[in-house]
């Protein structure tokens, strides 16, 4: 839009969100952050950089609507039935449907709860109103906003967010961004134009960030095009749902045992203090050169803030245990995340990663990578984003972890230069927002996945087994914005009158599936299942014998969003597809 | 105070035939009418930045529960076990509420020059003091380079609360 004065950027985290701004006119502007007024307690509020993404839902009768930020974290131990945390992950669960008030997760009947697309919803309009209240007269609906998504939200979980930050007051054009690109944005924001000597091509960065509650890995390569260096974003990894918060919980879990050995058994408002202690102990203990042992205190709940206080020593070696060997686990190059069979009667819920350990997940990303005849992809460069890389210790796990894949001289050098590993995505957007305006550095890479149709075969059916399905790859992997593509091969026949529901893959290490391709048969978890595509012609619509034949074209907006759309071939008709994002069999 | 008064009054009376006189005169005035002042209103309970501190403080670092709390009794384990916890989550508030710094970056012992005219309000002048314009610094001194206090939204009857009662619905 025109008359934007001011870049946006968004980070719509699973456990903060964070909004960064700057001039777009003024090349040498620099990018700041939005202190963001939030409830602190029910009658106090104030203004902090971080906006902690949950929601404290009131009793009716007490008047109040439902309140976001660190008072809503804080309820979370106090009122846990009535506080909604990672409305983010629940937005990528394909076993809900999203529009349905399910949040929070198993609470009373009493509870008026909200689906994940309204809480999502929730937060952003509360950055649009932070921001409206402190510029008034560059109103937000008019600036140039990018709001952050992971690299692993396939198509179906992207156009929630879109739809969600539409419902907040976002304008028409604003752009969706990977967060670990942002993370690479930001890098580049703060070298200026130096990178161009931090990196030489050829270079491959490793992109990994843990967040709050999830992990994302992405491969970025860096090339030659036209005597100048190009960032090209070759891959991205599959959803994680592990980060911080699980380690943070497994953290408290240990010291809970050791509350216990002394006889203490913490209720849970006494497991907040506990978390915060814990999160404290790590970042000591781990460190560069942190101490041995440091002491974890929960204060007593009453006044009695001395005497009521217990205490235990955790050890730098029971951190390394818990975290390191948890989640950092040493393990080799061919390892493959571990699955662990799913009981008859798993609860419904976020479907949590069974395997916890990053390195394996590290590993198969790599090795699903794999490009010139490598068994794996080998990053030279190495970018941590995420709180979680605070403890030094965690870092250098990883780093370890390349030695033993590609000995000594096979370990990435960690990008140089100053980390800021709580805003950097926030600040990314908004520098991206900017670089794009002004022509600046772009990394380029188009669609993270490839995406797929399902059809059934025809063929004699067998009663009891359902029938082959194949694959039609209708979008390749890297599909640059703002193109177009029809797909090859033979007719479709649309039946009118009725729904029709095409089931959709997408799949993040198929590179070279063209579009027309028809998949037979492909490896375990090479394709993830998404959303179903659905779409309903009108009986009336031109049809003969009750059906139409169409083929199916794809686009992706300028905006990033993708399109699938069905085109008649006997008239210049042609049907958009949508996604269908209700409760799934 | 006023038996101080009293005695002092009453040797006064004693010693000083001019003051007694007076007193008498005095203590014998018609009793005048206080001027009918408006009905003095009850003050509004108001909520102070002070008080917005203190509960900050308190709902942050527990530092009301801590003064109020006392020591005797407690091994000085305990109570440094405590106060840990207290001062790391006591100093993470002040700074981000103020962002205290020093108020001159001259190292401690240090010789510093002062300007011609120092204001007392920023500089505090011991030994020597009117004998030259340099000196031995003893302490650096503290200043605020922000003042961010939380916005208050609660009723009048919560003006001076410091922390709510905490109460678990079971």
């Amino acid at each position: 839009m025109s008359t934007a004065t001011y870049s946006i950027g968004i980070d719509l985290g699973t456990t903060n969100s964070a909004l960064a701004f700057v001039a777009l006119d003024d090349p040498s502007a620099r990018v700041q952050l939005l202190d963001i007024p939030q409830h602190v307690t029910a009658t106090s509020t104030e203004a902090r950089p971080l906006l902690p993404s949950f929601t404290y839902l009131p009793p009716e009768d007490t008047g109040s609507t439902a309140l976001v930020g660190l008072f809503a974290r804080t309820q979370s131990a106090d009122v846990p039935t009535r506080t909604i945390a990672a409305a983010k992950s629940w937005l990528c669960h394909t076993r809900v449907d999203r529009h349905q008030p399910i949040l929070p997760w198993n609470a009373p009947a009493e509870v008026h709860k909200r689906s994940p697309v309204e809480v999502s919803a929730l937060y952003l309009r509360h950055l649009v109103a932070a921001w409206n209240q402190q510029f008034p007269d560059t109103p937000f609906a008019h600036q140039h906003v990018t709001l952050t998504v992971p690299a692993s939200f396939d198509a179906s979980a992207r156009d929630l967010t879109r739809e969600a930050a539409a419902s907040a007051g976002f304008p028409g054009d604003f752009v969706l961004l990977e967060e670990p690109q942002a993370a690479l944005y930001a890098w580049l924001a703060a070298r200026g134009d130096t990178w161009r000597k931090d990196l030489r091509v050829g270079d491959l960065i490793l992109v990994c960030d843990i967040g709050g509650g999830t992990t994302d890995l992405t491969l970025i390569a860096v090339r030659e095009q036209d005597g100048d260096l190009e960032l090209a974003r070759l891959a991205v990894g599959n959803h994680i749902l592990v980060g911080g918060d699980n380690m943070d919980l497994a953290l408290a879990f240990t010291a809970q045992h050791l509350f216990k050995e002394k006889g203490h058994d913490l209720d849970p408002w006494q497991s907040v203090s506990l978390w915060h202690a814990c999160r404290a102990a790590k970042e000591s203990l781990l460190a560069a050169d942190g101490p041995a042992s440091h002491p974890v205190t929960i204060l007593g709940r009453g006044s009695r803030v001395i005497g009521g206080a217990i205490s235990v020593d955790l050890t730098r070696d029971q951190v390394q245990a818990t975290l390191g060997d948890g989640f950092f686990p040493a393990c080799a190059l061919s390892d493959k995340p571990a699955k662990r069979p799913t009981s008859g009667f798993k609860q419904l819920g976020l479907p949590y990663e069974s395997d916890t350990a990053i390195t394996r997940h590290l590993a198969r990303f790599l090795t699903d990578h794999g490009d010139d005849g490598q068994p794996a992809a080998r990053p030279t460069r190495l970018l941590f984003n995420g709180g979680v890389f605070k403890a030094a210790a965690l870092k250098q796990r990883v780093r370890d972890s390349f030695r033993t894949w590609f000995g000594d001289d096979g370990v990435p050098a960690v990008l140089a230069g100053e980390e800021d590993l709580d805003f950097a995505v926030a600040r990314g957007a908004a520098f991206y927002g900017q670089a794009k305006r002004q022509g600046g550095v772009r990394i380029r890479g188009g669609t993270a996945r490839a995406y797929y149709i399902g059809i059934e075969t025809a063929g004699l059916a067998v009663p009891g087994a359902p029938r082959p399905l194949h694959a039609l790859c209708v979008v390749p992997h890297g599909m640059e914005e703002g193109t177009a593509t029809s797909v090859p091969g033979e007719e479709i026949g649309l039946v009118v009158g009725e729904p029709v529901h095409f089931r959709f893959f997408s799949s993040a290490t198929r590179t070279t599936d063209r579009p027309g391709d028809l998949l037979t048969r492909w490896a375990d978890g090479e394709l993830e299942e998404t959303d179903p595509l659905e779409m309903s012609l009108a009986a009336a619509e031109n049809a003969e014998g009750g059906y139409v034949p169409v083929t199916i074209e794809t686009r992706i907006t300028e905006l990033g969003t993708l399109e699938l759309w069905c085109a008649s071939t006997v008239s210049a008709e042609k049907w958009k597809l949508e996604f269908s994002v209700r409760e799934q069999e | 105070m006023s038996i101080g008064l009293a005695f002092s009054v009453f040797f006064k009376v004693l010693g000083n035939r001019d003051f007694a006189g007076r007193l008498t005169e005095w203590m014998a005035r018609p009793a005048i009418p206080e001027p009918k002042a408006a009905a003095p209103k009850p003050d509004a309970p108001r909520r102070t930045e002070a008080i917005e501190l203190l509960a900050t403080l308190q709902r942050e670092g527990r530092l009301v529960d801590f003064l109020q709390e006392k020591l005797d009794g407690y091994s000085d384990a305990q109570v440094g076990a405590a106060v840990r916890d207290i001062h790391r989550d006591c100093r993470a508030t002040v700074q981000r509420l103020f962002g205290i710094e020093p108020l001159v970056a001259q190292a401690e012992g240090s010789t510093i020059s002062l300007p011609a005219t120092p204001d007392p309000g920023l500089w505090k002048l011991t030994g020597r003091v009117g004998q030259g314009s340099q000196g031995r610094l003893c302490h650096p001194g503290w200043k605020i380079t922000r003042h961010d206090l939380p916005a208050w939204s609660g009723s009048d009857a919560a003006a001076r609360v410091i922390a709510p009662a905490d109460v678990e619905i079971t």
